[in-house]
């Protein structure tokens, strides 16, 4: 027996004016799924990952998570999420330890809870060691650790993350992936938004490519990589020829994508 | 040449770009609602900028006609402490934004300068004292016009002394309290600043008790220094001339002159930091061994949910770190320091404090109110990015707004109490009937303060760091509308303690605060309980203005 989606959204639009940043998304994301969203800039993904956290609001249609209509039961639903969103959401002037003890507690921990908590994940993130370095003062780097593991500390069963790998060092970035995995094993439900696609080919289970605001796949990588490789007429040098197709090479045969000639912008360099 | 049509495009450059930033502003709704606040502000300060255009006007007019221009000082001065003091007074209604944005791009040294101080003279502090100057300009030609050139050039350097002066100690305060030891230190030199003061009273007493001539000695030796201080050097410099002592006059204009040269390298070793990418940070030199760091619990608050004691124990981190903004909030206790010893001081014989006295306590809590207006108006201002945290949590907003309502609370009631520690010493202990008619008016304030900032704070918010002194933007509309509710406040006080003090019976103004707290309490509740929809209501304005880069 299959159990029920994690996420669902139906018909999800949002509209700015004139412009349609996203049309008519249905996303579905199994329980436990690592799930990437993938799609060029300005394709949607930020605004989408905004209305499902609550960020931002529908123009029209529904989101659900964990059996929850989220216009609904927004509070019910955010007690049981985690957001990175794309600015990060940090209060610079709080030490490391006080901005995660005041994310437990705004998630509902007690205090001793959400000490007990924020120590730990200051330690497993290596950001212990400066205890009265104000966050306002972290890397680029420290600041996503933080955040990530301020979105963490209630421990959610459903996190969202935007672009949580830009401007990460290799071994910081070692350590994000490291806690996500360990999350995945223990059944959480994770909703990523990435430009590096190696990142998403790694960890991700399930992607789904949303381009000009409209979803224009989804599916497990083998679905999407058979999707392309049936589309790809043979000998056209697309990995048809038995090749296993790369992530990137299934995101630009998807988006389509053209190389500007090297007569372009001659005076540069 | 080809540096300086660089710097040239440069400079147009950011003038163009200042423009476009405001014609853009323009699109949204709220943007036009700035502009139409802009002007009402800007009208009310040209008031009272013609005022002291006319007084300064019609005052140097007299002395210079009456062969007194040596008096023109007494019209300097409060120009003088009008421009350096209003800034730090007013901080919540002047809009000097950050100029060190514009390091990213390769602005020459003098260039950065330059717009430092161009962004320094749009201040409305800057834009008034020049306002006064004019008129003393066209005072001093109605009276002799042949002492225009020399008077123009004079008040011009007197202006650029001013302009430099207000940037120079804007951003070395900035510096001092950007850490935390150096904070500590000024907070010391500031209590025995405070000290100090108390042993002005028994001096001046002894003074007077002693034959005359001491006392005139010292208004003579206060006439002399103040002679060689930029007022009085500038004063000097016209006076002289009407006296046909150009060369006297002329040394007094470049003392001036070497004054402002001299300020202005000050700014220059700050800006200069600046330009080289200072960082102002708190960070402690890198531990060579890892420190062991205990469990950091958070705060208890008795009767309040964990999120609201969540919510106070952050904005009192933000506050105690903020050097700016402790620096603003001792402020009424440095007002009544400037009352005990300025014109209104009950030392001397006229002034508002010396005849009623018992009004020195409501007067520094009104003050107290007014200090908040940077915290209150634009509470989530400082969160900045942070307000997406607040968004995502799951808590609703009116316990968010309540946390940050108790920390102005609290405030408050200590500034309040400072306040009336200060009156005492300064004063005398305020009657029972004053301390509970003042506590009654705070009753009935505070609340209409904390309501009107709530709405403001998310309809008109401002990012705003919480490090820098003074170069903030601030919202027109929330000047506007804090600027009434403040005269609202006021009115009301004042009328309330005028009808008590006719009547003799201070009770009067008691249980006038208190039936008008009756009405203002409710409203407060309702507004707060509102809170939840409203900030759903603002999400996309609010998060887009402050998650601003």
């Amino acid at each position: 027996m299959q159990s029920a989606p994690t996420i669902i959204t139906q018909g999800l639009t949002r509209r700015f004016g004139e412009l349609v940043a996203v049309e008519g998304v249905d996303l579905r994301v199994a329980p436990g799924q690592f799930f990437g969203f993938l799609g060029p800039n300005g394709a949607g993904k930020s605004t989408t990952i905004k209305m499902l956290t609550g960020l931002l609001a529908p123009s029209a249609g529904r989101i659900e998570i964990l059996g929850l209509d989220l216009s609904a039961h927004p509070v019910e639903v955010k007690r049981q999420i985690g957001v990175v969103p794309e600015g990060m959401a940090l209060f610079g002037r709080l030490t490391g330890a006080e901005f995660l003890s005041f994310a437990g507690r705004m998630y509902g921990l007690d205090r001793e809870t959400a000490a007990k908590r924020a120590a730990e994940l200051l330690d497993f993130m290596q950001l212990a060691d400066q205890p009265k370095k104000l966050v306002t003062d972290y890397s680029h780097g420290m600041q996503k650790k933080l955040a990530l593991a301020a979105a963490v500390i209630h421990g959610p069963k459903v996190l969202f993350l935007d672009e949580p790998f830009e401007g990460v060092d290799a071994i910081a970035a070692g350590t994000l992936k490291s806690m996500l995995q360990g999350m995945i094993a223990r059944g959480a439900t994770i909703f990523l938004t990435s430009h590096v696609l190696e990142i998403v080919e790694r960890l991700c289970s399930h992607v789904a490519i949303i381009h000009q605001g409209r979803l224009v796949a989804q599916g497990s990588l083998e679905e999407l990589r058979a999707g392309v490789q049936a589309k790809t007429p043979a000998g056209s040098g697309d990995g048809a020829a038995g090749e296993k197709l790369t992530l990137e090479q299934i995101f630009l045969s998807i988006v389509g994508g053209t190389r500007r000639t090297e007569q372009e912008l001659s005076w540069l360099g | 040449m080809t540096s300086t049509v660089h710097r040239r495009g440069q400079l147009s450059a950011i003038a163009y770009l200042r423009w476009r930033m405001f014609v853009n502003g323009l699109r949204t709704r709220r943007g036009k609602m700035e502009l139409v606040s802009r002007i009402i502000v800007t009208a009310a300060f040209a008031f009272g900028g013609l005022g002291g255009f006319a007084a300064a006007l019609g005052t140097s007019w007299y002395f210079v006609e009456h062969d007194k221009a040596e008096f023109l000082a007494a019209v300097l001065w409060p120009v003088f402490f009008f421009w350096q003091v209003f800034p730090v007074m007013a901080t919540a209604f002047t809009n000097n934004p950050d100029s060190s944005d514009l390091l990213r791009f390769p602005l020459s040294y003098r260039s950065f300068f330059v717009v430092r101080l161009a962004y320094g003279f749009f201040d409305p502090a800057s834009t008034l004292g020049t306002l006064a100057l004019i008129g003393i300009l066209i005072g001093i030609t109605v009276a002799r016009p042949l002492l225009f050139p020399v008077a123009l050039v004079v008040l011009l350097m007197f202006a650029l002394f001013n302009l430099v002066l207000m940037q120079t100690v804007f951003s070395w305060v900035e510096r001092w309290l950007a850490q935390r030891r150096t904070r500590e230190i000024f907070g010391v030199l500031f209590i025995l600043f405070m000290l100090s003061f108390q042993l002005i009273g028994p001096t001046m007493e002894r003074l007077q008790k002693k034959p005359r001539p001491e006392l005139q000695k010292a208004v003579e030796i206060t006439t002399r220094v103040q002679a060689v201080l930029p007022p009085g050097l500038a004063a000097d410099a016209i006076a002289q001339s009407t006296h046909a002592e150009y060369m006297v006059g002329f040394t007094s204009l470049l003392f001036l002159g070497t004054l402002t040269l001299a300020m202005g390298y000050l700014l220059h070793l700050r800006l200069r930091a600046q330009f080289r990418g200072e960082n102002l940070s708190e960070v402690e030199a890198r531990p060579t061994v890892v420190q062991a760091q205990g469990l950091q619990v958070g705060w208890e608050l008795p009767g309040f949910s964990q999120s609201v004691a969540a919510v106070f124990e952050k904005e009192i981190r933000y506050v105690a770190r903020s050097g700016p903004m402790l620096l603003t909030l001792i402020m009424p206790i440095f007002m009544l320091l400037v009352f005990r010893l300025g014109p209104m001081s009950p030392m001397r014989h006229s002034g508002l404090l010396n005849r009623a006295p018992d009004m020195a306590l409501p007067g520094a809590a009104a003050y107290a109110l007014l200090v908040l207006t940077n915290l209150v108006y634009n509470s989530f201002g400082g969160d900045a990015g942070g307000i997406q945290f607040f968004y995502a949590a799951p808590v609703g907003f009116r316990q968010i707004v309540l946390g940050k309502n108790l920390l102005h609370g609290a405030i408050l009631v200590a500034n309040t109490l400072l306040a009336w520690l200060a009156v005492t010493l300064f004063y005398g202990a305020p009657t029972p009937a004053v301390s509970i008619a003042t506590l009654a008016g705070l009753l009935f304030a505070a609340p209409l303060n904390f309501t009107a900032g709530n709405l403001l704070s998310i309809y008109a918010p401002k990012k705003r760091d919480f490090a820098t002194f003074g170069r903030q933007n601030v919202s027109q509309t929330t000047v506007l509308a804090s600027l009434g509710v403040q005269i609202v406040i006021v009115g009301v006080g004042v009328a309330a303690f005028a009808i008590a003090r006719f009547y003799k019976n201070l009770w009067i103004a008691v249980l006038v605060f208190l039936a008008l707290a009756l009405i203002t309490f409710p409203l407060y509740v309702m507004v707060l309980r509102r809170m939840d929809d409203i900030a759903i209501e603002r999400r996309e304005p609010l998060i887009a203005e402050l998650c601003r880069a």
